[in-house]
């Protein structure tokens, strides 16, 4: 060996061939630091012939990963520290990314000399397992930055990025000036920037460990706020093909863009990964947009028609239905199901329900459970079946009446199981997964047919009840309208009968026939010349006592001209019918009357009590009110309020206490200013018994059946006693007492004393 | 008819008839039970306050009735509990009435069957629950002596204070 080696000179040599080696040059002039061929050849030699092959080569490397640990990951993250300034992120990232390609480069020639030298000394060691020693500078580099990541990073990137995107979307930029620059698009360089930036991260391969997430999380934001832009508060269009589009046109050509200059996988393979990460957040995001409108598309149905075939439409692309399910009971029950909402605007809302979901899910199994609650919430209200059935029938637009004229029997769960129809056995779908197994032997196939009718008809699960409001209605409004045009009624009535059948609609029909006769037999007995018209014409309306729903009981006697005129036409109806009389209501009815007093006529049509009053103002100018009331039989407060109603007409004054008189003029004004205490609303108050009137009634029968069953079975406990009434009482058309009731009702029988209860046994005091 | 004939069929046909039979006497059951049903309601709804009854349990053939004896009578203010028992056939056959609270009545005899003409031979489809109940009633102060079941009643019945004695003793027994 050689002892006369200059080990000195020969290092300044290795370190002139390898300047990285040599800490005093700069990371910029690595590459211009010059050598000769016979220099690095030398070097070699000297290498080789020390034996330092691996030795330098990893000298160099630890060099290389050095620099990057304290130069260039410093200032590149340097860049991101202060952004303050708002606008200036695209500036800032740019300029990072150029400082951080330049130290690439730089660093990029040693590894190429390095390279080299691998060669010449056929160095066959590998770098960080890696064989080519580009892609481990690049591994260095990708782990040093990130080891050093600064977390302020990820908003100058999106900002860099969103301007970008934006630019993008806008096509010929923001009103001819870019958003980034503000310069003249012409003149703008910005694009230019922006693709060179991305060049120089994808040379590096460090586009997708950098800014992959940051741009997911960007484009997801950015394809969000576009949908909630394009489609908030517009249901009558459809959108997912204009979404598809324009994903297509601006978000994936955009990142096309980007990902062009990726070196580390094919653009087709990222591109593909992205498109379908994209299109399903796509769909999320519109169907969960759609979702949270839904309440109000439902309410918009038909115009919403459109949305609701998008959402139908993303549905089975997502696995949003639960979620769907949730959020639209939640909306139900905060916007509709509340006290706040009136029972109408709740039956149109479940009525829009019913056919928005029949086109989201024709299964109708979705329907059914959103509705639920709905369902559950109108049984609790005690004017639904009352404004199903007003609705129903009233005239104009509406949707039950259109539903109605449609036509189709009711169908009434009434667990009896459909027969499934066997001819189209080859349609067959078998439930959604998500169906309840069906507990109640309800099959799919009468979820799907079952109409709108036949659900509200559901809500109560009797067709009796709807049938037995709508023969109250029908009462109340042939009574009030006395003209009545039956044809109208009997049309409805057909209509109905289509669908409830005829025998629950026998009551009806007679009614409306005893309207009929009523005109006939009126005629008849006008035309009978026993029967004598004095200057108070009547006319009866007979109604079968049997058929008609009870009436609203009250006493009034009428005055004796009226009496006279009623015996006489009792009597023409007795000679005409035979064996059979009139028992009059004498409270129900309308009286036309012409007032003539001293100063002006009234021409009015009154109700029977409020004739009969002034009738007896007729006879004598002053009455008082105890003194009335026992003459015509009406409590004193009762009457007190019907004299109102002469009061707000201004032709009876209350001159004392209690002390009522005519006025014969209108002279006095200041009693006018009664007028507002007392205009009564009297022709809404309803000519039926109310709801409550007759469930007294029906309780009073199995009172009489419960006092007959304690009497010879002596003691009965509560369910015997509900047992009972089951088998022998419960037959009329709604009779009807749930345990509950009855025993509220017995508890109340025991505190009057008609009643002994003890050990949870009934019996009769002694 | 022919020899071979299917044996499955002729049984069909026999089976058929035993169901129309079934269903006959079904229909005339429902008959019976509407009957029944109206005869409990006017019941019911009559207001009467002397007699009463009402079905045992789920059985509508079987009554419970119960009657008070009537005023100025050995039997005043005592009250009676039957049985009254409905056949298939009813109102077409009488039904068997039965005392169940003891009573010592010339008429009755100490299991309390009761001997009176229209629940027997006089009986009539007119008659119903109300009508048997008020009948059985007034036996109780009218009996007839002639055929009596209670032999020690029928003696007695000529010495009202003796007899009240016993009215009452038996009527305890319950």
């Amino acid at each position: 060996m050689d002892e006369n080696i200059n080990y000195k000179e020969n290092w300044t040599l290795i370190k002139r061939v390898f300047p990285i080696l040599d800490d005093d040059c700069p990371l910029h002039q690595l590459e211009d630091r010059l050598f000769l061929k016979e220099e690095f050849y030398e070097a070699v030699q000297f290498i080789k012939k020390m034996n330092l092959v691996h030795q330098i080569q990893k000298f160099i490397i630890r060099k290389i990963e050095k620099r990057l640990r304290d130069i260039v990951a410093p200032e590149f993250w340097s860049y991101f520290s202060n952004n303050e300034q708002d606008n200036k992120g695209f500036q800032q990232f740019y300029n990072a990314v150029e400082c951080l390609y330049d130290s690439y480069k730089q660093l990029e020639h040693s590894m190429r000399k390095l390279d080299i030298f691998r060669q010449a000394t056929e160095l066959e060691e590998l770098v960080n397992s890696e064989k080519c020693l580009n892609k481990a500078l690049k591994l260095i580099f990708k782990a040093t930055l990130l080891s050093q990541l600064n977390l302020d990073y990820q908003t100058t990137v999106m900002s860099f990025y969103e301007s970008a995107l934006r630019m993008e979307d806008l096509d010929e930029g923001y009103n001819g000036q870019c958003i980034i620059c503000s310069q003249e698009s012409l003149h703008c360089n910005c694009m230019n920037l922006f693709k060179e930036t991305n060049r120089k991260l994808g040379e590096m391969t460090l586009l997708e460990p950098l800014v992959g997430q940051t741009l997911t999380n960007l484009i997801y934001g950015y394809i969000h706020s576009h949908i909630q832009k394009i489609c908030k508060d517009s249901f009558d269009s459809s959108f997912v093909s204009t979404l598809e589009k324009w994903l297509q046109s601006v978000v994936l050509n955009w990142l096309r863009d980007i990902y062009c200059f990726d070196s580390s996988t094919s653009i087709s393979d990222s591109m593909g990964m992205f498109e379908k990460k994209l299109v399903n957040f796509l769909y999320n995001s519109y169907t969960k947009t759609r979702i949270d409108q839904l309440f109000n598309i439902i309410i918009e149905y038909p115009e919403s028609l459109p949305a609701l075939e998008d959402l139908r439409l993303c549905l089975p692309r997502t696995d949003l239905k639960p979620m769907l399910t949730k959020k639209l009971q939640k909306a139900m029950e905060t916007r509709l199901l509340h006290p706040g909402v009136s029972t109408p605007d709740v039956l149109t809302a479940y009525i829009a329900a019913i056919r928005s979901l029949r086109v989201l899910d024709p299964t109708g199994l979705l329907l059914e459970v959103v509705t639920q609650p709905v369902h559950q919430y109108l049984r609790s209200r005690e004017d639904t079946v009352r404004c199903v059935v007003s609705s129903l029938t009233e005239e104009g637009p509406n949707d039950l009446a259109e539903e109605l004229v449609r036509g189709e029997a009711v169908q009434v769960d009434e667990n009896t199981p459909v027969d499934e129809d066997t001819e189209n056995w080859e349609t067959w779908v078998p439930d959604p997964i998500d169906a309840v197994p069906s507990t109640q032997g309800k099959s799919s196939v009468s979820r799907r047919t079952s109409d709108i009718i036949s659900m509200l008809v559901n809500v109560y699960g009797s067709k009796e009840l709807f049938v037995n409001e709508y023969r109250t209605l029908l009462a109340d409004r042939l009574l009030t309208q006395y003209l009545c045009d039956t044809e109208k009624e009997i049309r409805y009535l057909e209509l109905l009968k289509l669908r409830f059948g005829d025998s629950q609609l026998h009551y009806c029909e007679v009614m409306l026939k005893d309207i009929a006769d009523s005109k006939r037999i009126n005629q008849h007995i006008k035309q009978d010349p026993e029967y004598t018209e004095s200057d108070i014409p009547i006319s009866a309306m007979i109604v079968s006592a049997q058929f008609w729903p009870p009436f609203k009981e009250e006493k009034l006697e009428l005055h004796a001209k009226l009496q006279s005129q009623i015996a006489s036409y009792v009597k023409g109806f007795e000679t005409l019918k035979g064996s059979r009389t009139l028992c009059w209501k004498n409270h129900l009815g309308f009286v036309d009357i012409e007032l003539e007093m001293a100063d002006r006529t009234l021409n009015l049509s009154v109700s029977p009590v409020h004739a009969t009053i002034i009738m007896y103002f007729q006879d004598k100018s002053t009455w008082e009110l105890e003194e009335l009331s026992k003459v015509m039989q009406c409590p004193p407060t009762v009457l007190r309020r019907k004299i109102g109603f002469w009061q707000s007409h201004g032709i009876i004054v209350e001159t004392g206490q209690d002390v009522f008189c005519i006025q014969e003029d209108l002279e006095n004004k200041d009693n006018n200013l009664q007028e507002d205490l007392f205009v009564e609303d009297y022709e809404s108050e309803s000519a039926m018994a109310s709801a409550q009137d007759q469930r007294e009634e029906e309780l009073q029968t199995f009172w009489s059946y419960i006092v007959g069953m304690l009497m010879n079975l002596d003691t009965l406990p509560l369910e015997r006693i509900h047992q009972m009434l089951k088998m022998f009482a419960f037959q009329g058309p709604t009779i009807e007492c749930n345990l509950q009731e009855l025993k509220v009702f017995l508890d109340r029988k025991v505190r009057e004393h008609h009643l002994i209860y003890s050990n949870g046994y009934y019996k009769l005091p002694k | 008819m022919a020899l071979n004939v299917n044996p499955l069929f002729e049984q069909q046909t026999s089976t058929r008839k035993q169901n129309d039979e079934a269903k006959t006497s079904s229909n005339d059951n429902h008959a019976v039970t509407k009957r029944l049903h109206k005869e409990l309601m006017t019941l019911m709804m009559s207001q009467e306050t002397n007699v009463s009854a009402f079905p045992e349990g789920e059985n509508l053939f079987k009554w419970i009735g119960t009657i008070l004896g009537p005023k100025d009578s050995a039997y005043d203010s005592l009250k009676f509990k039957l049985s009254l028992q409905f056949p298939n056939s009813y109102p077409y056959t009488a039904p068997i009435v039965k005392f169940i609270t003891p009573c010592f009545h010339p008429n009755v005899d100490t299991s309390g069957n009761i001997c009176l003409d229209i629940l027997k031979d006089k009986w009539s489809a007119l008659y119903d629950v109300r009508t048997i109940l008020l009948s059985v009633q007034s036996l109780l102060s009218e009996p007839n002596i002639d055929s009596p079941l209670n032999a020690l009643a029928a003696e007695k019945w000529q010495k009202p204070d003796e007899y009240k004695i016993h009215v009452i003793e038996t009527h305890k027994e319950a």
